[in-house]
């Protein structure tokens, strides 16, 4: 990415500290010092950024998001992550824009990372506008015989299966739900999530982000959703 | 960061992230939902991972026309592996139409079982919208009733992300992102995919709500 996009990416220059000539981005950026002893770590307070309005998302918070987890499909409006999910929605950038970003600041946008973008903006093999969609399995894996009418078929009930995963929203069981909270998490249902089983655990680990890169963010030219406290 | 001036490259941005996600107790190592929960799903930490019971990801959009449902499972997985069916999973795509948004409305039950001769499976929906019975036939084959498209079968792995990126980052303390690089490449999954009418969502009162479950006969393995 050039200069220039990415200056349009982010919707201003982002004009740091200290040295440097300005010129074209290098390929890895300066080592960061070490940091200073009697540097005292930013504690980050992360409830607006479950509370603040998305761009884009006709009112929607992050909370109202994720809780329950599920994937939301508004049919009135244009489909494009998180109103739904298409293959093509760059879903983990726009993830982060959201997790992360203040979005009354003018140029933050969910779409501030993908505009980047920080991960790869597409699939390695195109998909398909018709029916299945998905682009054909990559190698010469063995496929399935398309022959057959009789095939053996449990016709159990729903309570013979014991749970094994479930998911919703991309990335929220993996981002927002900690370790030991996974087989709890994955074992209940959006009532639950609903019932505010999980919140505070999702604060915890969103907050364990903030505190982390925070200040990096912050460093970048990045105005956080988080506060400080 | 200290010590940039002017616009910040990628890799600065990259790098924050990066570590924050790397650094994190319980933050993701896979994303979307591929390999989790990993005490059941992820072979670095289950000796018996379930990859059939493993979702991947799950998509849901609208055109004029349609709703179209895609969920894989089973990977990301070797281009040389074949497809991840198993007779004792059952997968329940669920969607809320209506408050309360944490219940579901519609439960869409899918199913695989063998046929008589050898390399033959079939795939069984139940409760598709509009649908009056199952939609059943062999996987690898669009299936078409009521107006209904279906299809279970190996696809391309279909998520995108610099995974490797983040993982590097982690093991030898520099920025490693890069977003020409995409940890899903080459891979595949299998999946259901479903096309069905829009009009069959004619009566939803909210924005449709979408989850999808795995459960396994006989308990976890």
């Amino acid at each position: 990415m050039t200069r220039a996009r990415l200056i349009v990416a982010l919707g201003a220059p982002l004009v740091l500290s200290a040295c440097g000539s300005g010129g074209s981005p290098p390929a890895t950026p300066t080592p960061t010092p070490a940091p200073s002893a009697t540097v005292t770590p930013i504690s980050y307070n992360v409830e607006n950024c479950f509370t603040q309005t998305i761009p884009g998302t006709g009112g929607q918070t992050l909370r109202g998001l994720i809780v329950p987890d599920t994937l939301k499909l508004d049919l009135t409006r244009p489909a494009l992550f998180p109103n739904g999910r298409k293959l093509e929605d760059p879903v983990i950038d726009i993830t982060l824009a959201a997790l992360f970003l203040d979005f009354t600041v003018t140029g933050q946008s969910p779409m501030t990372f993908a505009n980047l973008p920080l991960n790869p903006p597409g699939n390695d093999k195109p998909f398909s506008s018709t029916f299945p969609f998905l682009a054909p399995p990559q190698g010469s894996p063995q496929l399935a015989a398309t022959t057959g009418t009789s095939f053996d078929f449990r016709t159990d009930p729903d309570s013979a299966y014991t749970n094994v995963d479930r998911m919703g929203m991309p990335a929220v069981a993996t981002a927002l739900v900690g370790s030991s909270t996974k087989l709890a998490y994955n074992d209940a249902t959006p009532s639950a999530d609903a019932a505010g089983q999980f919140a505070a655990d999702e604060t915890l680990q969103l907050t364990h982000l903030t505190d982390a890169i925070g200040d990096d963010l912050t460093s970048l030219g990045l105005k956080l959703c988080a506060r400080t406290s | 960061m200290r010590g940039i001036s002017g616009p910040v490259p990628i890799a600065g941005v990259a790098a924050a992230i990066s570590a924050a996600l790397l650094f994190v107790p319980g933050a993701p190592n896979r994303a979307a939902d591929h390999l989790d929960p990993p005490g059941r799903t992820d072979p670095t930490i289950d000796a018996t991972p379930d990859l059939p019971a493993d979702i991947a990801d799950i998509f849901a959009w609208d055109t004029d026309d349609s709703v179209r449902v895609i969920v894989t499972f089973g990977g990301p997985n070797d281009p040389n592996r074949p497809a991840s069916y198993d007779r004792d999973v059952l997968y329940k795509i669920m969607i809320s139409t209506a408050p309360p948004a944490d219940t579901p409305d519609i439960t869409i039950r899918a199913r695989f079982g063998r046929g008589k001769n050898p390399n033959e499976w079939g795939v069984r929906f139940e409760g598709v919208p509009g649908v009056t019975g199952a939609i059943e036939g062999p996987v690898e084959t669009t299936l078409i009733k009521d107006g209904v498209k279906a299809r279970a079968g190996l696809f391309d792995e279909p998520f995108f992300f610099d995974l490797q990126g983040f993982r590097e980052s982690r093991s030898m303390g520099k920025v490693r992102f890069d977003n020409r690089r995409n940890f899903f490449n080459g891979n595949n999954d299998t999946a259901l995919v479903l096309e069905i009418p829009r009009n069959r969502f004619a009566g939803a009162t909210m924005p449709l709500g979408f989850w999808i479950t795995t459960s396994r006969i006989g308990g976890q393995i």
